[in-house]
């Protein structure tokens, strides 16, 4: 009994001893509470994607399927990086996971599209507007993801 | 929407069973029987084909359809049959789906094309009956265009014009929409008969909440996607304001977290009909749409389509 409460001892030694050199290695680790990283990294993010999404313009319906396409790259990319950065609390949490929410949305909508089944597009696109995209990100205090993109004249 | 396809799926089962018609490569088996009277074959050949409506008239109330006529297989002589599938604006916008087939085939006068009976597939209380709705008439086809006449519902004639898709092509899901036609196209500059009826300040009064307003990096696709149908994009303020002689109107909408500014040229007006060229960069620059409605006692209501973007709008003039 005794050898088996030393060796407990030493694991909670060894575990603690892991923690803090955990700790002092990460350096850039955002899970620790901080929240400041992950919201200045989610707004650098949105802010690259929202460049993108108002470069893309406003199609012709013609060009709509690659319009489309090219929405739900920008948005993938902008979850994997806002999931990359690891939210700390329930609202960065769910900014996150209504990002996610969008994908399989958005390329529902490219397959309609590619079917030329534009009703289907416009009607699916209901289903993004359900997110709430910018309330979302503005009780994750996200202003930058909040905004929304202003197309480009093209 | 789900329901819509439940019905066109049956429909189309219905068509292919009891009552429609069964398409091969080599022809379609429908049941139909020998038509009494005898078209002759080399006046029907051109017409076996697949088509793409790309024009109606606008009292049809037909957003878009696809159309195909196949010789009978095992006729003897031979007769085209056709089958038609359409979609049709409802009274309340959204889009509703009908299916039609043409027979019998007659000969037109003076060798101009083929008539046939519309015969509506019953898709609610009879599935698998048709019944007589009408007539098509086609005229002969020029290049890879046909042009015809409709008659619908006890309405038209109605002008159609169709593409020949050819049998290797078809759309697997709604066709692009058809141009609509215009029976009468107002002439008479402005919007009214004094131009104190309609210069002023207007104001939007169908404004509603913009549901891409709160959509974030969201924003510009949900816009995109609500311009494709025949709804149009929500609008969720705006204003006109119409001056000048001739008169221009500047119409500024809220959309999509944008306001967008048009400018509208050739005002002119018939009866109760508002037409208007729509231009995204100022007059002096050619137009992108075209703004077409109804207007009143200082009531402008229609579609404004610019581009790809189908706004539907209502303005009132401020006292």
């Amino acid at each position: 009994m005794k050898i088996t409460f030393r060796s407990f001892a030493s694991l909670l030694v060894l575990a603690a001893v892991g923690a803090l050199a955990v700790a002092g290695c990460g350096g850039g680790g955002s899970s620790s509470g901080g929240g400041g990283s992950f919201a200045s990294g989610a707004e650098a993010a949105c802010s690259k994607a929202n460049e993108q999404i108002a470069a893309l313009g406003t199609p012709q319906q013609a060009q709509v399927t690659g319009y489309l396409e090219s929405t739900e790259a920008v948005i993938e990319k902008l979850h994997s990086e806002v999931a990359a950065l690891g939210a700390s609390d329930a609202a960065e949490t769910a900014y996150t996971e209504a990002l996610a929410e969008a994908l399989p949305v958005l390329t529902q909508m490219t397959n309609a599209a590619r079917s030329e089944n534009f009703d289907a597009v416009r009607e699916l696109s209901a289903g993004l507007v359900r997110i709430h995209l910018g309330e979302v990100a503005e009780a994750a205090n996200l202003k930058t993801c909040a905004e929304v993109p202003t197309p480009s004249e093209s | 929407m789900r329901r819509l396809r439940l019905i066109l799926g049956l429909g189309v089962v219905v068509l292919a069973t009891s009552a429609g018609v069964a398409w091969a490569t080599t022809g379609a088996t429908t049941g139909y029987p020998q038509p009494k009277v005898v078209v002759p074959t080399p006046l029907q050949t051109p017409f076996e084909n697949r088509y793409l409506l790309t024009a109606v008239g606008s009292g049809a109330g037909i957003r878009s359809g696809e159309m195909k006529f196949e010789f009978e297989e095992g006729s003897s002589p031979q007769f085209l049959v056709g089958i038609s599938q359409f979609y049709l604006y409802g009274p309340t916008g959204e889009i509703e789906t009908a299916l039609f087939t043409f027979y019998p085939p007659t000969a037109l006068p003076n060798g101009k094309g083929l008539g046939f009976d519309v015969l509506k597939v019953g898709a609610s209380t009879s599935y698998g009956q048709v019944s007589p709705d009408g007539e098509l008439r086609l005229f002969k086809p020029q290049g890879e265009t046909v042009k015809g006449e409709l008659e619908l519902h006890g309405g038209g004639p109605w002008p159609v014009e169709f593409k020949v898709l050819g049998n290797a092509r078809g759309y697997s899901a709604s066709p692009p929409a058809a141009k609509q036609i215009k029976e009468a196209e107002p002439t008479a500059p402005g919007w009214g008969a004094k131009p104190s009826e309609y210069v002023g300040e207007y104001e939007l009064t169908n404004g509603g909440e913009d549901p891409t307003a709160k959509a974030a990096t969201l924003g510009p696709v949900i816009s995109v996607a609500e311009g494709l149908g025949a709804q149009g994009t929500a609008v969720g303020g705006g204003s006109m304001t119409v001056k000048g002689n001739p008169a221009t109107a500047t119409v500024k909408l809220e959309s999509g977290g944008t306001t967008h500014t048009f400018t509208l040229t050739d005002l002119a007006w018939q009866g109760d009909q508002r037409v208007a060229q729509v231009h995204t960069e100022g007059a002096g620059r050619p137009p992108v749409g075209r703004f077409e409605g109804t207007g009143a006692q200082g009531e402008v209501k229609g579609t404004l389509i610019a581009g790809p973007s189908v706004y539907k709008v209502e303005f009132k003039l401020r006292p």
